[in-house]
């Protein structure tokens, strides 16, 4: 009893003393993992930025900045890339930081066990040139290459096989599920899964701290209501997201700001492109009339994307013209216009099709994967039946919704996108090329959409080294799904997060929360 | 008397059995688990090898037929999510769950007994009166809506409890407790309060009937006759023969305070194995769903196994 009373006294002096210093953070998800290519999403990408580091990051504007390599240069003619590493960067273990890392990081990351394996299709092979030098070499001219791998994070490779976990296992998990070794600024103090995870900074990492951090935590809490009441409480000190109905409140009051921002993530509606025939409502079984490009504009034209915004979002989104924002590489100036608002006009767009009468059609929607996406579906269905066409909504939770796209049990849909790359490429790649698997092309184009000249133009793209003459191309797919209207772009994601005043942070459109520039007064 | 306890024990397997089936049918509504598992750059060809790596691709009884098959080995399987054995993570988020199930009983039944006896004594008293009105609401306000309003009112607005978590914990091994430090008990007290209300006023409500009842009877009269004390008379005779009952029905609703600790958990972000199950169905993490339920289930087939055997011990009329 009495060892446990002195445990307890020690518990309770540590958190008394340790309490004001550490920065608590909350999100909706857990990070699932701590191992850097197991899993390519969000969460755990966003979380192990702060822990491990790539060859290059991304800087507060998401530029491309100089990371564990200082400089990069093209091989040849597009033979690859040759990266000079940075010297004297330590692992927290202590470790030094080699060539025969950067190759090791490869092998593993793109492994068949390893999810992040689709950002390796380019590369042909890594050589270790020197300790401090490493060639990446390409199947094709890969222009981009370098910005596509500011998430591929570098492992020790000794620390990997004293601890059995050179290859990711997802399914069983391994060391490195729980531990981490990374040469990032925090270092992983204690890993609670779906409970809490704590950070401290590294004393050896090798750039200049930002922060004034001492320690973090950063703990799920997927109650929106109760992350709210613990930021106005005081028990962290950010969350992230704020729902949108709640921002104003947390920010006029004393002691709580709101920051605001938008996403890397544009939401837009889907067609059936690849079929003959509706599959919902009284008319299934009739004609697609999605097939005809009038209607399709009609849609385009029919929905307020500036009321949606003003009433659903709050003023907080804004509205797009294309499948990436403008803040995205090979973001299309040239066609930044988007359909004007015009119910007349998208009526006669009907009548002109053949379609004077309207017609009926199933809109498929998530409730639970986008900030109010049902609400915003429920407000295209409304705006829709004002030129005279009726969507018979249904929304379901995400983990229902892709399982019926993938069925193609839809007539229209709603999907968000952001591009891991952030790069104009990738939606072309994913949403807009026709389907192939063998070629891994279009494996997100769910309603079929396919158009030969985008087809054609996508490889081009993908190895042009020349920016004008690439962004010329892009343009041109541009031009081609915006007259085509595969899909409707309607916004650009909002991000919304709350913190304590006394935080200052910097939000940055891939909603990765960067510890590092984070300094609490 | 042997018979009847096999028939029970094999009528309990048989109702676990189809609790089993049943929630593995309903798995397949739940959504699809893969998506959660691969990224959003996967290919058709990435979802077909896992979903055939994970059994997923076969009919629902093979999967649950799996399931039991290594589950009686006592292999629960791994979670999807944490890619960790969902044995181990069980037993990690249990003792949360067991101590918040715990206190908030003891707080309803030692509040619930001594607000009924107060009530049923002081019947037509205004504070008496006050608080039945008030328990009304204790039964009709949905537990999320009370865990909310506590929270903005003790932990936003007054600022002396903790919002959300379990504290500080120490670690005794096998076992996390929340008991031991200041922040974890200030941290209990409000899911404590909300999670036990409910019972609270079921067994306030009960205990006032009953009391009344006792009160009513001869031989409370005869010792009130006899000159005994008032506090004797109500605590030492009626008291006593009200709790009979109210033992009974403690004992069955321990287990539904495990079970039901699931929104309370869900409101408090309690980390136990109620919001264990919240994020499962979130993920579709189906081995940790399965495990969770059919524990549950256990626990409640196990308790009214237990309850069914001593009316055998105390009726002998059963055994026959």
């Amino acid at each position: 009893m009495l060892r446990l009373a002195t445990i307890s006294a020690l518990v309770l002096g540590v958190a008394g003393a340790s309490h004001a210093e550490t920065f608590r953070w909350a999100g909706t998800t857990d990070p699932q993992t701590m191992d850097p290519h197991a899993v390519n999403s969000a969460p755990v990408l966003g979380f192990l930025n702060n822990v491990y580091e790539g060859l290059v990051r991304r800087g507060k504007d998401m530029s491309v900045e100089p990371a564990l390599a200082t400089s990069w240069e093209p091989i040849g003619d597009g033979e690859g890339w040759r990266f000079t590493l940075r010297q004297g960067v330590k692992f927290h273990d202590g470790a030094d930081m080699t060539a025969e890392d950067v190759r090791f990081s490869f092998e593993r990351a793109s492994s068949e066990a390893s999810d992040t394996r689709s950002w390796f299709a380019p590369v042909s092979d890594v050589v270790v040139v020197d300790d401090y030098t490493v060639d990446i070499l390409t199947n094709a001219p890969n222009p981009i290459f370098p910005d596509s791998i500011a998430n591929w994070m570098i492992m020790d490779k000794d620390w990997a096989e004293a601890n059995d976990t050179t290859r990711p296992d997802k399914e069983n998990g391994n060391h490195a599920t729980l531990n981490a070794n990374g040469t990032g600024a925090f270092m992983v103090s204690d890993r609670q899964p779906g409970l809490s995870t704590s950070l401290k900074p590294f004393d050896g990492w090798w750039d200049n701290a930002e922060h004034n951090i001492t320690e973090a935590t950063f703990t799920p809490i997927e109650n929106s209501a109760t992350a709210v009441a613990a930021l106005l409480s005081g028990d962290v000190d950010m969350i992230n997201p704020v729902p949108i109905q709640d921002a104003d409140r947390v920010d006029q009051r004393d002691g709580t700001t709101v920051v605001r921002g938008i996403e890397a993530r544009v939401i837009m509606l889907g067609f059936g492109h690849d079929r003959d025939t509706l599959k919902y409502t009284s008319m299934a079984g009739e004609k697609n009339p999605f097939l005809d490009v009038r209607v399709r504009e009609a849609v385009a034209k029919a929905i307020n994307v500036d009321a949606v915004l003003q009433t659903i979002m709050r003023g907080s989104a804004e509205a797009a013209s294309q499948l990436v924002s403008p803040s995205m590489r090979g973001y299309s100036g040239a066609n930044a216009a988007r359909p004007s608002y015009d119910p007349e006009g998208a009526k006669a767009l009907l009548a002109e099709a053949g379609y004077a009468d309207g017609f009926s059609f199933g809109l498929k929607c998530p409730n639970n994967r986008y900030l109010n996406d049902e609400a915003v579906c429920q407000a295209v269905t409304g705006m829709l039946a004002q030129i005279g066409v009726t969507a018979e909504l249904d929304a379901m939770p995400v983990q229902n919704y892709w399982p019926e796209l993938r069925e193609d049990n839809f007539d229209m849909y709603m999907l968000g996108w952001s591009p891991g790359t952030f790069d104009h490429e990738h939606p072309v790649r994913f949403l807009v090329t026709t389907p192939n698997p063998d070629k891994k092309l279009g494996s997100w184009n769910f309603g079929g959409f396919s158009n030969a000249r985008v087809d054609e133009l996508l490889p081009l793209i993908q190895s042009e080294i020349d920016n004008t003459k690439r962004q010329s191309m892009i343009d041109e797919v541009v031009s081609i799904y915006q007259s085509e209207h595969a899909y409707v772009p309607l916004y650009v994601q909002p991000l919304v997060w709350g913190m304590r005043d006394n935080v200052s942070l910097t939000q940055r459109p891939d909603n990765f929360f960067i510890l590092r520039w984070v300094t609490v007064n | 008397m042997i018979s009847y306890l096999i028939r029970r024990v094999f009528q309990s397997v048989l109702v676990l059995l189809v609790v089993g089936l049943v929630a593995f049918a309903m798995f397949n509504f739940i959504g699809d688990p893969i998506d959660n598992m691969l990224g959003q750059e996967r290919t058709q060809e990435d979802v077909d090898r896992l979903r055939a790596q994970l059994g997923l691709d076969q009919p629902f009884v093979v999967q649950f037929v799996r399931f039991l098959g290594s589950a009686v080995q006592g292999n629960l399987g791994v979670s999807y999510e944490q890619g960790r054995p969902v044995a181990e993570i069980l037993a990690e988020r249990a003792p949360a769950t067991l101590e918040l199930a715990a206190v908030s009983g003891l707080f309803a039944l030692s509040l619930g007994i001594v607000l009924g006896v107060f009530t049923a004594i002081r019947r037509h008293g205004f504070v008496a009166n006050t608080i039945m009105t008030l328990s009304l609401i204790g039964v009709s306000l949905p537990t999320f809506l009370i865990g909310i309003l506590l929270i903005y009112v003790f932990s936003v607005e007054l600022d002396w409890l903790p919002s959300f978590g379990r504290g500080e914990t120490v670690d005794l091994g096998a076992w996390t407790t929340g008991l031991l430090t200041s922040s974890g008990l200030r941290a209990l007290i409000l899911p404590a309060f909300t999670l036990g209300l409910y019972q609270m006023t079921l067994i306030m409500r009960l205990v006032r009937a009953e009391m009344l009842e006792v009160l009513r009877t001869d031989y409370i009269r005869f010792a009130r006759a006899r000159g005994l004390g008032e506090r004797t008379v109500l605590f030492r005779h009626a008291l006593k023969n009200t709790l009979v009952p109210v033992i009974t029905i403690a004992g069955l609703q321990l287990g539904s305070l495990i079970a039901f600790a699931i929104i309370t958990e869900s409101v408090f972000q309690w980390p136990g194995l109620g919001l264990l199950f919240i994020n499962a169905i979130q993920f579709v993490d189906i081995p940790v769903m399965a495990a969770y339920l059919m524990l549950i289930s256990v626990m409640f087939v196990g308790i009214n196994l237990i309850v069914d055997l001593l009316y055998v011990a105390i009726d002998p009329r059963l055994r026959t």
